[in-house]
């Protein structure tokens, strides 16, 4: 079996490797984006376990204890858990990443328990003083996690754990390059593939599989350019296939991100640093996210600078020729910050296409004639 | 049996001192004006943000922009700046305060003057916008999308609250600690431009005259526990214009304490809001319908008074402990004891500070019902209304409904489906004998 397969299969049967680990008396911990540590799970000996929605079922037990107003995506992910669907997690932690998260969580923990409940808040703000609040907010986490462990995290553990996320990020950085060729040489919807059956099992086993692949696909013939138009996505959760699928159905290749399953969890290290909790303080309340507010800096244009510089350089290394919006409906810090980014990529003689959408596979293919009318246009 | 149907947005008061404050809210955006004359600072702001008397004691004229997306509801004009949001890029879903807000300033902006017509004169534009994370995400991501439109420094603070499952003993410290922070970095922002140090001793006395008019607040609010009821919720989402928009003013305590006092003469001498008093209704939660605030009273033609409400209200008067000697200290304090003031009890019962305070209020108000309001376009008030009236209903046998709505977006609402549910509501709550 070639190792996009077994990945395939992760990808398919997302909870099914945890759930094992779970039965064979590992404690899983479940979570939510991007602002909840793995070193920390991970350095206590449990499994952390990225939470996921699901495009394909109907969001149909939630809607009697969430309101419909309500992210689809964090509906999907409380539906899986009314079903017994994650029933394998040990613990569920929520960051407050934003309000229907927030709100949320006290629902989830209200109706479906975990054996261990925390919640980490997370500053808006960016700045001095908001580093010195979250990483409070760590250490509270970390003496909630370890009475519920039965162990104190070791630091050296710890220090493991930074060095092992940080192989992973350079292996799906490398993995990225990929990317960068034409036409690419990993696909965006294998690309999706690989992250999410990354996010169910423990970053170790996903290491291995990721050198695998990398091997595995320096061994894939050259294709020859096909001059299809290049693609970048900007949103927020995209952990089904099918969206960058129909993209690339439609005669396109997804190339880069920056989506909360994409780059924006992976592609920063973790500075190690003499006490590891420092580094990870620093990473992860860094993550470029809509849901933080940087300082205003300068005028219009300088702020907007400073805010998606970090895009100007994924759009030109990865030779984007448009770029499309996948923003989950309700999702108030992305639909706010839509308008300012299309501004700055069109700056940058880069055309936009913004999809809002409901995260159901049943209305993607409603997107089909916009995303070929785009296409069209840049191609 | 049904009321003839109505078509003005607003509610008829069941007190005289909220019929004031109309002129209260025209001042709020007249005064801003007056102040931009006169070369004074004028700063756009967002509600409850725990940052209201800094700016008196600076001398910044506040400009609440959600206040004013509320007026265009009750005006019915908001559908130009709506239509303008959405037509920049802002989703139709996205807050409907932001969507009018944005719209305001983009219309002015494209026009090169505030457009014809605008509510109460329209917003002068603001020398700074103020955001903060308090209540909701979109407060603190506003302002910065307005950047878009007008050129104005922006600063954003966070408001943080411990979750209720928190141990208080180990978090307190340091969310303290963080809120004092974010509201010393406000102050040198406010300092960096007015070109003025901040007065502590005048930070002292705006803190006096907020503590005041939220101490009259919360007593008249004590008083609406009596039979029957004499304010209804209509007047307090007028009355509440005192408390949010003149924080730690004279014109705020003044105006508590003339409502006071008429409210406190009303409840001596039994005079009700309606004449026959049936059944007393709890505002559970949600953005009122500015659009439609007459609803209130024709819940009244069936008998039934909203008597208390759960939104815009006044904080519980806390106790910050003496050895507090620093303006910001207290009001980081005070910050932090307000938003954990359930906080014990929901641990103890039902895990949910909403929840006990509901409970509190059912109790304490005799309550025959609750109604809360969702609005399509609020996350923040409307996510867990569902959940809290399940979790309610764990407690209490009451009828409990959920309209929905917007806060200000006309096109979620529909009066037929409204009118049906209320009188559901109603054969439920003539079903309990009352």
């Amino acid at each position: 079996m070639t190792v996009m397969k077994q990945i395939e299969e992760l990808y398919n049967e997302r909870g099914k490797r945890a759930r094992e680990l779970h039965q064979a008396g590992r404690k899983v911990i479940g979570y939510f984006c991007c602002f909840v540590p793995d070193e920390i799970i991970t350095a206590l000996d449990m499994v952390p376990y990225r939470i996921q929605g699901s495009q394909n079922d109907p969001i149909d037990e939630a809607d009697a204890l969430l309101e419909p107003m309500a992210c689809p995506f964090a509906r999907s992910c409380f539906n899986m858990a009314l079903k017994d669907q994650y029933d394998f997690l040990d613990g569920f932690v929520a960051p407050h990443s934003c309000d229907t998260i927030e709100r949320m969580y006290h629902i989830w923990r209200s109706n479906k328990p975990s054996p261990f409940n925390h919640m980490i808040n997370v500053p808006h703000m960016m700045g001095p003083s908001s580093d010195v609040f979250y990483r409070k907010e760590l250490d509270y986490f970390i003496l909630r996690l370890e009475e519920f462990a039965g162990a104190k995290l070791d630091q050296n553990k710890l220090r493991d754990a930074v060095r092992l996320y940080n192989r992973r990020r350079a292996l799906l950085r490398e993995l990225y390059d990929f990317r960068k060729a034409d036409p690419p040489a990993i696909s965006g919807t294998e690309t999706t593939q690989v992250l999410v059956a990354g996010m169910g099992i423990p970053a170790a086993e996903h290491v291995k599989l990721l050198e695998s692949l990398i091997a595995e696909i320096k061994n894939r013939p050259a294709p020859t350019a096909d001059g299809l138009p290049r693609i970048f996505i900007w949103g927020n959760e995209i952990d089904d296939i099918a969206f960058i699928r129909l993209v690339e159905e439609c005669g396109a290749h997804v190339v880069m991100d920056d989506l909360c399953t994409g780059t924006r969890f992976f592609w920063d290290d973790v500075p190690e640093t003499p006490d590891p909790l420092d580094g990870i303080t620093s990473r992860y309340i860094g993550t470029h996210c809509p849901r933080s507010l940087k300082p205003q800096t300068g005028l219009r244009e300088e702020d907007l600078e400073n805010r998606f510089g970090y895009m100007r350089k994924f759009v030109s290394r990865w030779r984007a020729d448009g770029v499309i919006f996948y923003i989950v409906r309700y999702c108030d810090t992305c639909e706010l910050e839509g308008p300012d980014l299309r501004e700055y990529l069109n700056n940058l003689k880069l055309p936009v296409l913004m999809i809002e959408d409901d995260y159901s596979t049943s209305t993607i293919g409603q997107l089909r004639t916009r995303i070929q009318a785009f296409l069209e246009m840049i191609g | 049996m049904e009321a003839n149907q109505q078509v003005k947005t607003t509610a008829v008061k069941g007190t005289d001192t909220a019929r004031l404050v109309r002129g209260m809210v025209k001042n709020i955006y007249a005064s801003a004006h007056e102040a931009k004359a006169k070369g004074q600072k004028v700063a756009y702001m967002m509600v409850a943000s725990q940052y209201d008397e800094i700016l008196r004691a600076m001398d910044i004229v506040p400009l609440p922009t959600e206040n004013y997306a509320g007026l265009c509801a009750a005006k019915r004009d908001m559908d130009r700046f709506l239509l303008k949001a959405e037509a920049d890029g802002y989703s139709q879903v996205l807050c409907s305060y932001a969507r009018i807000g944005l719209g305001f300033d983009a219309l002015r902006k494209e026009l090169g003057r505030i457009p014809d017509g605008s509510p109460d004169g329209g917003m002068p534009l603001p020398d700074m916008m103020l955001g903060s994370s308090a209540v909701c995400d979109p407060r603190f991501k506003w302002y910065q999308a307005t950047s878009r439109y007008l050129e104005a420094p922006t600063f954003g603070i966070d408001v943080v609250a411990p979750p209720p499952q928190d141990d208080l003993n180990e978090v307190r410290d340091y969310y303290i600690k963080y809120q004092r922070d974010q509201l010393q970095a406000l102050i040198e922002f406010l300092e960096k431009q007015t070109g003025r140090k901040m007065d502590p001793e005048r930070l002292w006395e705006a803190i006096r005259l907020g503590d005041r008019a939220w101490q009259l607040w919360y007593d008249i609010d004590r008083l609406r526990v009596a039979v029957p009821c004499p304010m209804p919720s209509q007047d307090h989402f007028s009355i509440m214009v005192a408390g949010h928009y003149y924080t730690g003013t004279q014109v705020a305590v003044d105006f508590y304490q003339k409502l006071y006092d008429e409210v406190k003469y009303k409840v001596e001498n039994k005079i009700g809001v309606i004449a026959d008093e049936k059944y007393r209704i709890l505002y559970g939660g949600g953005l009122p319908p500015w659009h439609t605030l007459w609803i209130f009273n024709y819940f009244e033609s069936f008998g039934a008074v909203f008597v208390i409400e759960n939104v815009y209200r006044g904080f519980d008067p806390v106790e910050v402990p003496s050895h507090v000697k620093d303006p910001v200290d207290y009001l980081a304090w005070r910050a932090f004891l307000r938003f954990t003031r359930y906080h014990e009890k929901a641990r103890a019962r039902s895990g949910n500070p909403t929840v006990e305070k509901l409970l509190d209020m059912i109790a304490d108000y005799k309550i025959d019902g609750v109604v809360f309001h969702a609005c399509r376009s609020c996350r923040a008030t409307t996510i867990g209304q569902v959940h809290i009236k399940s979790e309610l209903g764990k407690y209490s046998n009451l009828p409990m409904m959920q309209l929905v709505s917007d806060m200000v977006d006309l096109r979620d609402y529909s009066e037929a489906q409204w009118k049906a549910q209320i009188g559901a509501f109603i054969e439920a709550l003539q079903g309990r004998g009352k």
